[in-house]
């Protein structure tokens, strides 16, 4: 319920000031909280390699087909998004230029774009049958 | 009357942004290799095995990676939690919670690299 409120009340708070800062702000935590969520599953399938090879390959298996592919696009969008952001407010901090970060945030954005359109690009061969072996 | 204020949280302030940046070179490597890169066939374990066995870097840089994914994401989580000023006893059992699990997926990382960087360590 805490979680729930929390997004409630940054939710009210982007609302009540929309403005590029809050709202980067309220998707920097949500991409951050899903990465995290991310970093678990992602142990949880590699550490199967401490078992061995076998262990490995079977649940690596079920992690790589279409539906997974497309996955990957909105986890690689959270990751940039997040790194992205996250390099824009250490710039604006450390070198003093918060007075530029609206500008600084359109850079963002047309890195974000070009980065996801080069990604789907490369994930759709990935999405169609036959990319991966008996799939 | 002036209040000592510790220099904790400003000291895991600055920590979250230095490992942010590293993690944002990491990552972007990271993504290239083993995700656009990547263009036929399953990744297995030979794959991966490969790929981690062509230079004695990617054994530093993975070592490295992972304790920095660790720190960031938990210390991160802590950020959020600590903008809802939690009590010092709910503080207290979350920091100790994070240092466990913290420490042991920093453990369980280390334990599955060296599985995957094979016969070389």
């Amino acid at each position: 319920m805490a979680f729930t409120n929390m997004l409630k009340n940054a939710y009210r708070d982007t609302n009540l000031n929309k403005n590029i800062g809050n709202i980067t702000y309220l998707f920097h935590r949500i991409t951050g909280i899903g990465l995290v969520v991310y970093l678990i599953l992602h142990t949880y399938v590699l550490s199967s390699a401490i078992s061995g090879k076998d262990s490995f390959d079977e649940r690596m298996g079920a992690v790589q087909n279409p539906l997974f592919a497309f996955f990957e696009i909105l986890l690689i969008a959270g990751v940039f998004f997040h790194m992205l952001n996250g390099v824009r407010i250490s710039i604006c901090d450390f070198f003093g230029l918060s007075r530029a970060h609206k500008l600084f945030f359109w850079i963002e954005m047309i890195l974000f774009t070009a980065i996801m359109v080069i990604t789907i690009i490369l994930q759709w061969p990935k999405m169609q049958s036959g990319f991966y072996p008996g799939m | 009357m002036a209040e000592k204020v510790s220099n904790q949280s400003l000291v895991t302030w600055f920590l979250q942004r230095l490992s942010g940046l590293f993690l944002a070179f990491f990552l972007f490597t990271h993504i290239n290799v083993h995700h656009f890169l990547h263009r036929e066939g399953l990744i297995d374990f030979a794959v991966v095995v490969e790929r981690l066995s062509g230079s004695f870097w990617w054994k530093v840089y993975y070592l490295l990676f992972v304790p920095f994914c660790v720190f960031h994401a938990l210390n991160g989580i802590w950020a959020i939690l600590a903008d809802y000023r939690p009590s010092g006893g709910f503080s207290l059992t979350v920091k100790a919670l994070f240092w466990v699990i913290g420490v042991a997926m920093t453990v369980v990382g280390a334990m599955t690299l060296t599985n995957l960087f094979g016969a070389g360590v």
